[in-house]
């Protein structure tokens, strides 16, 4: 036939073009075969440098693996845009907290809408202009809303970006980061084994500020006007075992009597304090001390302008007990992190501990200078993220703008610091909120898993199309084969990655794919039948089941695309590999086996019995 | 090979069996999602899921035990891997603690038999809902879809009846879900995103089987009388029951390797798709067809058919 010129043009065309996609993932898996097979590290070394680009190349374009095949962290973080917009408010009162807590709760009723929204709309409930807390006073809500959700937008692209630094910084491949809606980041890291680590990198706010330390005698007066104020109720559910409660720190004169009834307990019950003036909190208890000053209550008891905080880490007794000490300090803080330029993790000259040296900008450098100057004799604080780090006493001015932070634990933490400190803070609190980690030798497997399932998903519908449709079925079965090419190399040429969920959509696309032959071919019996030459049967059949396949395709490819939109992380893997198998099957269905029937009909190949 | 020869069903007259198997069928899965409910995924309920691999074979009861002891309040599973168990859990906080809290529960417990924690995923309450809130939307956005697109190439009464038929089919899955959900162990059919994927394909699908027989219908209706309509409705299901099983035949056999092959999270997922087909193939015939029919003879209007 003569217009079957332009189709087998097109036919080839797409086999080179899928078979030029798919050649790189070819060369990259003969490529690292062919160095696993080298005996000795210096061979396969050899042959890494003289094919470096051709690796490289092969690597680059290959197929890609989804997290779940080759192991990694998927991770779905939130901005808290509440904190931000508390950050942004002025003239907090009581009124304003209610308010807030009103929007928190109705957040989490309501997931979907922007936080600034839900703030609005209760701030309309309750008649209060938002211009009370908000920039000017003469701004119209409207003006601030659009503001604060410029903020918000802000706030989030920032975080994408620092959040981008610190993962460069500590160097995963291919890192995905994403937002998502108003305030979420999507986070994908391969091949991550210390997920812990990563984990704290990415939520670390780094919120570093440099506080004055009030003296002991204004520490003592205000543990003693906190002393008495109860844990919750909630907290105490789970009391701390007998032995560790009655902590004995060598040069402890006496722990504040306990003079609150047992079940309801008393700050006093865990805070310790030794001959020196050291105020402490056991380890046991610190997490539960913390939030208990955290409370506004509690905060209203201290004197003014001034915080408890704990000690990021625990001091070790010789017996080998932890407790942290506990610091008052001033509430507002001298000096922030947002001064810091240039962060080091060293370790320290004097005990070889690890730490982090620090140089300021021009502004911190003067100011620093100024605070330092002011306070030689004081301690100062060194606090992160609400813990202090260190406290050292100022000895003399510092006109350089270094400072250190010392009491690290280890060099990877110091490390960590380093990256979060340079890549600078989070504009707002961050938290995780889903988390997927798929370890590697899990990946292998779901790999082979994934790999039967096509082998043997493959062989069962060619064959059954072999044995129900006879030397049809040979046709259908060559553009199965085309089909099964063109997916995996659009998966490959977009750089798209192969999930299980996408093996499975590919598995499920060789199903479906026949199913356009079997219309086909049922119609093309069914003209056979009623006596039509074979020719005319064939060209009947195509025409007439045109319709239904069209429609059947249309509504699988409809359902798909919902699926890619609404669906997350590895369902839109196979919503993917769905589309482009349905689409695919369109043309091999139609154009392919067509063209392939006409080739078999012109070399006397099919007769009225080929279908079986 | 022919599986059906010519075949000679009356389906319209014997339609009214079918709504009551269809009726049964919905009703039970109805009421079983009213009294038992659905079993959801962390995807929707939110929590955490662990999956442990030991060195060498562990009793599910031991480990079940250990954990409890621990403090780790869940249930635990094979996994339907080798030597793995899988550990569901409501926990939500620091997944850090949790994985220390499950290694070093073992690590003490069960010293001789090393275990690693091969994945752990964690979603929280607020991720979930809205995860929910994107299923539900995607489900009813396919619905109008197919609606409108089989209203355009057909008829409204066809596109309604099709979209009858889909609600029939994925109301059965998932009232087959809510009556088996839990109770198998090689295949929790825990409501997740998966199942969510597989209802949206068998949305598709159902419509797929219910097209091939509209397409006949139309074909063979043109210019007859309303009175012929019981004939043609008949004779059309009769010449397409070959193919409309057929092509369910080599998806359902594609499914049934995913459910053997494919390792147990694709599992619950490849039972969703087998079930949905199978239903699906039976409501395009019995159900969607039917329901044209009936509301045919009810209105006063012939059909008016789009399309070719």
């Amino acid at each position: 036939m003569k217009n079957n010129t332009f189709k087998l043009i097109l036919i080839a065309l797409v086999t080179l073009v899928s078979l030029g996609a798919i050649w790189p993932t070819w060369r990259d898996h003969v490529l690292t075969e062919k160095l696993k097979s080298f005996r000795s590290g210096q061979d396969s070394l050899k042959f890494a440098l003289d094919h470096r680009t051709e690796i490289e190349q092969a690597k680059e374009k290959s197929l890609k693996l989804g997290l779940d095949l080759r192991g990694g962290m998927h991770l779905v973080m939130e901005v808290d845009v509440l904190d931000l917009i508390e950050q942004k408010a002025w003239n907090k009162d009581a009124n304003f907290t209610r308010i807030m807590g009103n929007v928190k709760s109705e957040a989490s009723r309501f997931s979907g809408a922007t936080m600034v929204d839900l703030l609005a709309a209760q701030f309309q409930k309750e008649n209060i202009r938002l211009s009370r807390y908000f920039y000017d006073i003469r701004d119209s809500d409207k003006e601030i809303v659009s503001r604060l959700k410029k903020e918000e937008q802000d706030a989030l692209t920032r975080a994408r970006e620092i959040i981008r630094n610190r993962i460069d910084q500590y160097g995963v491949a291919e890192p995905v980061i994403q937002t998502q809606g108003s305030q979420r980041l999507i986070i994908e890291l391969s091949g991550v084994t210390d997920e812990a680590r990563v984990r704290k990198l990415l939520m670390g706010t780094a919120k570093l500020e440099f506080r004055l330390v009030k003296d002991p005698k204004m520490l003592l007066r205000a543990i003693q006007r906190v002393a008495s104020v109860p844990l919750q109720a909630k907290a105490v559910t789970a009391p701390p075992p007998a032995d560790t409660a009655a902590v004995s720190v060598p040069g402890t004169v006496a722990t504040v009597p306990d003079t609150a009834p047992a079940n309801t307990k008393r700050l006093t019950d865990v805070i310790g304090m030794m001959e020196n003036g050291v105020v402490y909190v056991p380890a046991y208890a610190r997490d539960l001390v913390v939030s208990v000053l955290k409370r506004d209550d509690v905060a209203a008891l201290l004197p003014q302008d001034t915080q408890l905080l704990l000690a990021a880490k625990p001091e070790v007794t010789v017996k080998g007990e932890k407790y942290y000490p506990v610091y008052l300090v001033r509430k507002t803080p001298e000096l922030t992190g947002g001064v810091i330029t240039e962060a080091r993790a060293t370790f320290s000259a004097q005990d070889s501990q690890p730490e982090v040296l620090m140089s300021m900008n021009e502004e911190g450098t003067s100011k620093w200078a100024r605070i330092t100057g002011a306070n030689i004799g004081k301690q100062v604080a060194i606090v992160l993220d609400g813990g202090v780090y260190s406290a050292p006493v100022v000895q003399s001015r510092i006109p350089s703008g270094n400072s250190v932070i010392n009491g690290i634990g280890d060099l990877d933490e110091a490390k960590d610091l380093e990256i979060i400190l340079k890549a600078g803070a989070l504009p707002a609190p961050v938290k995780i909120l889903e988390e997927r980690t798929v370890g590697p030798s899990l990946g292998s497997d779901y790999i082979r898993a994934g790999m039967f399932s096509m082998i043997w998903g493959f062989t069962a519908v060619a064959l059954f199309m072999i044995v129900y449709y006879s030397k049809a079925g040979i046709a259908a079965d060559m553009a199965l084969v085309l089909n099964i090419l063109i997916v995996i190399s659009v998966l490959a040429g977009f750089s798209a990655a192969l999930t299980l969920p996408g093996i499975a959509g590919i598995v499920l696309t060789m199903g479906m794919a026949v199913d356009a032959n079997v219309l086909i071919y049922e119609r093309i019996r069914e003209e056979l039948a009623e006596g039509k030459s074979l020719r005319m049967a064939v060209d009947a059949g195509y025409s007439r089941a045109f319709s239904s396949i069209l429609d059947s395709h249309v509504t699988t490819l409809a359902a798909a695309f919902l699926l890619y939109v609404y669906g997350v992380g590895p369902i839109q893997g196979f919503a993917v590999t769905l589309m482009i198998g349905t689409g695919a099957s369109l043309f091999t269905a139609i154009v392919v086996t067509r063209v392939l029937f006409d080739l078999f009909l012109d070399s006397k190949f099919m007769d009225e019995k080929s279908f079986g | 090979m022919r599986l059906f020869q010519k075949t000679n069903f009356n389906f319209i007259r014997h339609r009214k069996i079918a709504y009551a198997i269809s009726m049964a069928l919905l009703l039970s899965g109805i009421v079983s999602l009213f009294v038992r409910g659905l079993n959801y995924g962390i995807d929707f309920k939110g929590g955490s899921e662990v999956v442990i691999r030991f060195e060498k074979p562990v009793e599910v009861g031991v480990v079940r035990s250990i954990m409890d002891q621990a403090g780790v309040k869940g249930s635990v599973k094979q996994f339907g891997m080798d030597r793995s168990l899988l550990l569901k859990t409501d926990y939500q906080g620091e997944t850090t603690a949790l994985k220390a809290l499950i290694l070093n529960s073992l690590g003490t417990r069960l010293p001789a038999n090393s275990a690693s924690i091969l994945s752990l995923q964690a979603v929280g309450p607020s991720i979930a809902s809205d995860m929910k809130l994107s299923a539900i939307k995607a489900l009813g956005a396919a619905l109008i879809g197919i609606l409108l697109y089989v209203s355009i190439r057909f008829e409204f009464k066809f596109a309604a009846a099709g979209v009858v038929a889909i609600f029939h089919d994925v109301l059965t899955v998932l009232g087959l879900f809510s009556l088996l959900g839990g109770l198998i162990d090689f295949m929790p059919l825990e409501v997740d995103q998966s199942i969510i994927a597989a209802f949206l394909t068998i949305a598709g699908y159902s419509i797929t089987d219910t097209v091939v027989v509209y397409d006949r219908i139309r074909e063979r209706l043109r210019g007859q009388k309303p009175s012929e309509y019981e004939r043609i409705f008949n004779e059309s299901m009769n010449q397409t029951l070959s193919r409309t099983i057929i092509t369910s035949g080599t998806t359902m056999l594609s499914v049934v390797i995913l459910f053997i092959f494919a390792g147990p999270a694709i599992r619950s997922f490849a039972f969703a798709m087998f079930a949905g087909i199978l239903v699906g193939t039976y409501s395009s015939i019995f159900v969607a067809a039917p329901i044209v029919f009936d509301w045919q003879s009810r209105s006063k209007n012939p059909i008016k058919l789009r399309g070719s």
